[in-house]
């Protein structure tokens, strides 16, 4: 399997160049072999139509396509179409055919050309959504903290003499608190503009998973000292390709995410395991759980306004797991929520650990 | 006594924060010079000497790096610490790489700040060669490095380290408290850089984490700085 992964990986238009030379090689040795064995020739033109169309439909654009049918055409002319070795194109079944094949590829370099078009629109227009929607929330998330910070500096500036001690204390836990938040809350929305204007694709560096959960849970451990985090993740030394800092974002958000809103929860799992070709990772609690009609929107952000809690103050949860979303599936991977028999929930994504599977932009 | 107060030199162009962390400095017993501008900061650097640079890599006039540069190309050995945002790790191994002593991300709290500062002062003070004398030996916390006897034990327990890894743990020993990023490791440790020198560099590292019992999430000896490079704690002051 290595071959092939390097191979998907090389440069597209040498990729493309190979493809083109490989399938064209095949339709070759393939036609010369029925030909030489069968003497049927009739055969021929539909090996290469066959091989225009395949390049076509593996290659970018239409250069490729098109350079294959003309290739095609000349060798069906030139080696398997009387008289055998030479160009000619003045007799009419080698002219219709040639122009048959021509037509076949620039119908399907076309189509295929429109299909890869509109997947890539169609995935533009979903990040698009998912950023306006993202906005919306956020701006309205914000004015609950910067009420809280700025309300309570300006009372501390203009009535500080009358203000107790202890008043003061208060009114300044608040504001860190709130900026905290704040802090965290940018962080996020750092994290989707990390993932590029309209494009979908993010840069994937391989990252050792170990050094990936250690930093992850020594920065939770500052956040939250009491929290004990079951780990549970695989000895051997594994790289998984991502963008290391989006990815450290979206444990951290499942994690901060449990502490926050599990209420009830005795423990608190990370699980990281390898499956096939990909790395699983488990986030899960033993908390109350997400009622039934809630996970179906989930990690969709500025749902029913309904479900916010009234203080605002931890209002963040959808947007943080739409992150987590968004982050996901801009890895080719696939996030999803469970609830757990017994009560609480399970978060799971997972990760590719080959980067061959969903081809590069 | 204002003479045997250490001068810094905050150069960031955001006022609040300028006035932020002169206030914080001043306050921990630093003498402060503040400058707002990239040019202005140089002019503060060669007419005062400062002991410590604080940089904003944002400077209105010029990049941060630019001054990063011009400092280092006259050879002060004068540490800096860059501030930076928190997703910009390609900038941070380039100052790293270009000189700067550490870096702290924004937003920052005053205790994480103040450490650094700390570290970046003392490492200047005794650096490198304090371990490289003769019987010299490095302690943090229960692991002690004999560079003699070429020698890792924690808690009177050799560690069994393979060459490579003993060069890594005292290359990262001699620069404790400042991030190595992961170039200037492979070049104190193999010489010259190639293209798998990264990955075998962080097979080490997984190796020698191991050894020394590390387990994810318990800050050990050595921290990881993602994508960026490798810190060895400090030993905590009484412990030199």
């Amino acid at each position: 399997m290595g071959w092939l992964i390097r191979f998907l990986r090389t440069a597209r238009p040498v990729r493309d160049l190979l493809v083109t030379v490989l399938i064209l090689g095949v339709s070759f040795g393939i036609s010369l072999a029925v030909s030489g064995a069968f003497s049927i020739h009739a055969l021929v033109p539909t090996f290469f139509v066959l091989a225009a169309f395949l390049i076509s439909l593996l290659t970018d654009g239409y250069v490729y396509g098109i350079l294959s049918a003309l290739v095609g055409t000349i060798a069906v002319n030139y080696a398997f179409t009387f008289p055998y070795f030479a160009l000619n194109f003045t007799i009419q079944e080698n002219l219709v055919s040639a122009v048959v094949m021509l037509t076949v590829s620039v119908i399907t370099c076309a189509l295929t050309t429109k299909l890869k078009r509109m997947e890539a629109q169609r995935q533009e227009a979903e990040v698009e959504r998912m950023r306006a929607n993202l906005l919306r929330a956020v701006s309205h998330d914000l004015r609950t903290p910067l009420t809280t910070i700025y309300g309570s500096s300006s009372a501390i500036l203009e009535n500080g003499d009358t203000l107790t001690g202890e008043q003061k204390t208060t009114m300044l836990r608040g504001i860190q608190e709130d900026a905290e938040w704040l802090i965290r809350m940018v962080e996020n929305l750092l994290s989707i503009t990390r993932i590029g204007d309209g494009q979908v694709q993010i840069i994937k560096t391989p990252t050792v998973l170990e050094e990936l959960i250690d930093t992850v849970l020594v920065k939770f451990r500052k956040r939250y000292p009491g929290q004990e985090v079951a780990l549970e993740m695989p000895e051997d030394f594994v790289m998984v390709p991502m963008d290391a800092i989006l990815i450290e974002q979206v444990i951290t958000n499942l994690l901060e995410n449990a502490v926050e809103h599990a209420e009830g929860m005795t423990w608190l799992s990370l699980r990281v395991a390898l499956e096939g070709n990909q790395a699983v990772f488990e986030v899960a609690n033993d908390g109350k759980g997400i009622p039934e009609d809630r996970m179906a929107t989930l990690f969709t952000v500025g749902g029913e306004p309904a479900v916010r809690p009234s203080d605002g103050r931890k209002s963040n949860t959808g947007i943080g797991l739409s992150v987590c979303d968004t982050i996901i599936r801009a890895h080719g991977g696939t996030i999803s929520a469970r609830r757990r028999p017994g009560g609480g929930t399970v978060f799971r994504f997972t990760l590719n650990l080959e980067d061959a599977g969903n081809d590069e932009q | 006594m204002t003479n045997n107060k250490y001068k810094l030199l905050v150069v960031e162009d955001e006022e609040n924060i300028r006035t932020l962390l002169s206030a914080l400095l001043e306050a921990n017993g630093y003498q402060v010079l503040a400058a707002g501008t990239g040019a202005m900061g140089k002019l503060l650097i060669t007419s005062h000497r400062p002991d410590l640079v604080l940089l904003d890599l944002g400077l209105p006039d010029m990049d941060g790096l630019e001054l990063l540069r011009t400092l280092r190309a006259e050879e002060t050995l004068t540490p800096v610490i860059v501030l930076s945002a928190r997703t910009d790790e390609r900038e941070k191994v380039t100052a790293l790489d270009l000189g700067a002593n550490d870096y702290v991300t924004k937003p920052f709290g005053s205790a994480e700040l103040l450490a650094r500062v700390r570290t970046a002062l003392r490492n200047t003070r005794h650096s490198a060669q304090e371990g490289r004398l003769p019987g010299g030996k490095f302690h943090l916390d229960d692991m002690v490095i004999d560079y003699d006897a070429r020698r890792v034990s924690i808690r009177g327990q050799e560690v069994r380290l393979t060459q490579t890894e003993y060069n890594i743990v005292a290359f990262l020993s001699e620069h404790c408290g400042k991030v190595m990023t992961y170039s200037a490791i492979i070049r104190g440790v193999w010489g010259y850089p190639d293209a798998g020198s990264v990955k075998r560099l962080q097979v080490n590292m997984a190796n020698i984490r191991k050894k020394l019992g590390a387990r994810p999430g318990e800050e050990s000896y050595i921290v990881n700085e993602l994508g960026v490079g490798y810190r060895m704690r400090e030993p905590s002051h009484e412990e030199k």
